[in-house]
């Protein structure tokens, strides 16, 4: 298993740029820096004479790949690079003029090194408008991200906890089936409904709250005299769903109380799996986050569909005129990404260019991702007012990820609007998603490293103590027109997946998952997700020592 | 980099084809340059693993094609994981929350909307607008939770191209069991 993380360890030096680190220290790089110049693109380059262009000190020549001596200062081009060497002993590594990149003459190679980058990196921050880089602006970051450990640690408790909860609830069940399967009575058109509370249902820290007892309802309702309580609708849907009884269950009372939540929502015909995610979460946070944290905004709210589903996404704007960037954050729950079109997959930055999918032609989730953290040239109708420039200037808007979610919920947007028909239509196209998903090169500190060259620097919240590695644990699909259609949701539970379509469950093979036409993908941790399948199978399930056995057989 | 017929060409038309070359040259070397340094901090992306999914996903459907062709899949339910079989109507009797009559409960739902004076009549087109799918998620409060959609596509859709306006999925699933 290879986790890779955002932030890099430093590469091993070849011999000669730690001769020369030994010999000379960073005086070679600091006598450069001031020599540094960068776009406000974000792109470096060493230029020692505003008017003189560089040559190369044997051949003149100015036209190819141009290197200047660390030590003398002397310019070769990349044929006479070796010559200089030879006859200036121990003058082996030079910089690339044009990008500022070391060179090692003797190993004919591109070098790293962690303080010429932090050299660069410092003098590009100090060429920046003041404060507002986009790199270095993060007191929040610090703090949020040591709240984020101990949320983490919070989650794991409850595991605990529920594990023993769920045994003690479990006692009738003598299922050999993972636990909590149970299908839920189509209440007239309320597969939207049901597909959604089936992810929820399943998701393992969500699961965990309510197992572990955290809101119980009839603590609830004794305390409280208002009796329209969302939570306390879920926790009776948990303790039906996991009590091991196997009749389809009616959320009746649930869909009663979710309705009258949702005053504004429109008939339930025209649900939207979707939006009625969103407003369970909302009806949710209403009760729980109001008693918890009344005055924290979304992005810190305590309440478990926050703790749970909350991310938080970075928007910077820069100007390209003068590099000066606006940051903003926003709390998500969920982030929707729109289908991207095969063919003309975005190109630009190098370790994006090359996406697998481009010759087969079919989107992709990792694609979607793609365009959705892609910087976008802003249209000359939204020109930006930059703070520094004091003008509306051309700029370039970049979204991230700053936070992940523990339960990551991705929304496809299978529209197509049309505005001036005034007709919706639904894009039935596949969608290919992976199992595994590595949100690493969406975290703010991989974009805003990438938009920087990619310098090892410490980038703000390079946060080390969440996981971006994903798996995947539900997929609500849709299928049939946009006004009539089915949702279906598939389960997988100690790794065997399951078609949960309203009463009926069944087991499915992985490849009819892989095949389906998905709508929304719930992803948990990887971490959370393995130690999930550990809960759930270590449960006094029954008398058989297997799980599965396959259906004819069982009881 | 050196084109073809130097020798033919006006000094411009030289000199503008060997400044096209320089500049070629750069980018090439910018790109090389780059991902040098991404494969060699260990920056770049698990592609094997992608493609090891992508492969996975193409032969699921090449299964799932076949098998729909020779009529499989769209075979009705025998019997579920516990071997029950389900009606296509849910039979199971309660008493509705609001008026208390009995009711059967797949017919729960339409009952509830008349119950509860949602009425078809009720459905407003306007919900279906594009503020007011806004506001239904932010519902004005700043404690409220809402889904981020990204603002790219709201910028498609003031160019007039497909974007996010009011779109949802309706079901009807209940003709199709
Ligand atoms: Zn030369
Ligand atoms: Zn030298
Ligand atoms: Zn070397
Ligand atoms: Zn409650
Ligand atoms: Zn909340
Ligand atoms: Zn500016
Ligand atoms: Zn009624």
């Amino acid at each position: 298993m290879s986790t890779r993380n955002p932030s890099y360890t430093n590469p091993k030096s070849c011999k000669h740029l730690a001769d020369y680190k030994l010999r000379h220290r960073l005086n070679g790089f600091n006598s450069l820096q001031e020599h540094l110049k960068t776009t406000p693109a974000g792109k470096s380059s060493v230029s020692q004479s505003q008017t003189k262009i560089p040559r190369c000190g044997f051949c003149d020549g100015y036209r190819e790949r141009l290197y200047l001596c660390l030590i003398c200062s002397s310019v070769s081009c990349s044929s006479h690079t070796l010559l200089h060497s030879q006859s200036e002993n121990g003058h082996d590594i030079a910089v690339d003029v044009e990008r500022s990149e070391l060179y090692c003459v003797l190993c004919c190679d591109q070098v790293y090194d962690p303080d010429f980058d932090r050299t660069v990196m410092l003098k590009h921050i100090m060429d920046l408008p003041p404060n507002r880089s986009g790199v270095a602006d993060e007191e929040g970051a610090v703090r949020r991200s040591s709240k984020r450990r101990r949320l983490v640690s919070g989650l794991e408790f409850d595991s605990k906890k529920s594990k023993q909860m769920v045994s003690m609830r479990d006692r009738r069940a003598k299922s050999c089936y993972p636990w909590g399967l149970r299908g839920l009575n189509n209440l007239g058109s309320t597969c939207f409904m049901n597909s959604v509370l089936q992810a929820l249902l399943h998701a393992p820290p969500f699961r965990n709250y309510f197992l572990s007892d955290q809101h119980n309802h009839e603590v609830c309702r004794k305390r409280s005299s208002d009796r329209l309580c969302l939570p306390c609708d879920i926790d009776v849907i948990f303790s039906a769903v996991f009590s091991g009884d196997r009749l389809p269950y009616s959320p009746a009372q649930f869909l009663y109380s979710w309705w009258q939540h949702s005053t504004n929502l429109a008939s339930y015909e025209q649900q939207d799996a979707h939006e009625f995610f969103i407003s369970v979460l909302d009806g949710i946070h209403e009760k729980e986050g109001k008693a918890r944290s009344p005055s924290i905004d979304n992005g810190d709210c305590q309440c478990i569909a926050h703790r749970v589903f909350s991310g938080l996404l970075r928007s910077d704007v820069t100007c390209m005129c003068c590099g000066f960037t606006s940051t903003t954050y926003d709390p998500c729950i969920d982030i929707s990404v729109n289908l991207d079109t095969p063919n003309c997959s975005p190109t630009g930055l190098a370790n994006k260019s090359v996406k697998p999918n481009e010759n087969t032609g079919i989107s992709t989730l990792v694609g979607c991702l793609d365009l959705f953290t892609k910087p976008e040239k802003l249209g000359s109708d939204q020109k930006f007012f930059c703070e520094n420039c004091q003008e509306r200037q051309d700029s370039v808007k970049q979204m991230s990820i700053k936070r992940l979610p523990s339960v990551l919920c991705l929304h496809i947007k299978r529209f197509e609007h049309s505005p001036a028909r005034k007709m919706s239509r639904k894009i039935d196209r596949y969608l290919q998603f992976p199992f595994g998903l590595d949100m690493n090169p969406y975290l703010s500190s991989s974009v805003v490293r990438n938009r920087f060259g990619n310098r090892i620097f410490a980038f703000e919240g390079d946060d080390l103590d969440t996981s971006a590695e994903y798996e995947i644990f539900a997929v609500v699909t849709h299928s049939g027109m946009l006004d009539s259609g089915h949702y279906v949701t598939y389960l997988r539970l100690t790794n065997q997946w399951y078609k949960c379509d309203d009463a009926w469950i069944t087991e499915v093979d992985e490849g009819v998952v892989r095949a389906s036409q998905c709508y929304m993908l719930f992803y948990v941790q990887k971490t959370l997700y393995y130690k999930a399948n550990e809960d759930l199978s270590c449960q006094p399930i029954s008398s058989r020592r297997d799980p599965f056995v396959p259906i004819a057989g069982c009881c | 980099m050196s084109l073809p017929n130097d020798d033919n060409m006006s000094p411009h038309a030289q000199l503008s084809s060997h400044f096209f070359g320089d500049l070629l040259d750069s980018v090439i070397a910018d790109v090389a340059s780059e991902c040098h340094r991404i494969a060699r901090l260990g920056l770049d992306r698990n592609l094997d693993e992608e493609e090891e999914e992508l492969r996975l996903s193409a032969q699921a459907r090449a299964m799932v094609a076949d098998s729909s062709n020779s009529g499989e899949t769209t075979s009705k339910y025998v019997v579920d994981i516990f071997g029950q079989t389900h009606p296509p109507v849910a039979t199971e009797i309660f008493d509705c929350m609001n008026c208390g009559r009995s009711i059967v409960a797949g017919r729960f739902a339409p009952h509830l909307e008349k119950c509860m004076g949602k009425g078809r009549k009720a459905r407003l087109k306007v919900t279906r607008s594009s503020t007011a799918a806004q506001n239904r998620y932010s519902r004005g409060s700043p404690s409220s939770t809402y889904s981020y959609s990204n603002s790219t596509s709201m910028n498609r859709l003031s160019n007039g191209a497909p974007g996010v306006a009011g779109e949802e999925y309706s079901n009807g699933s209940f003709e199709e069991l």
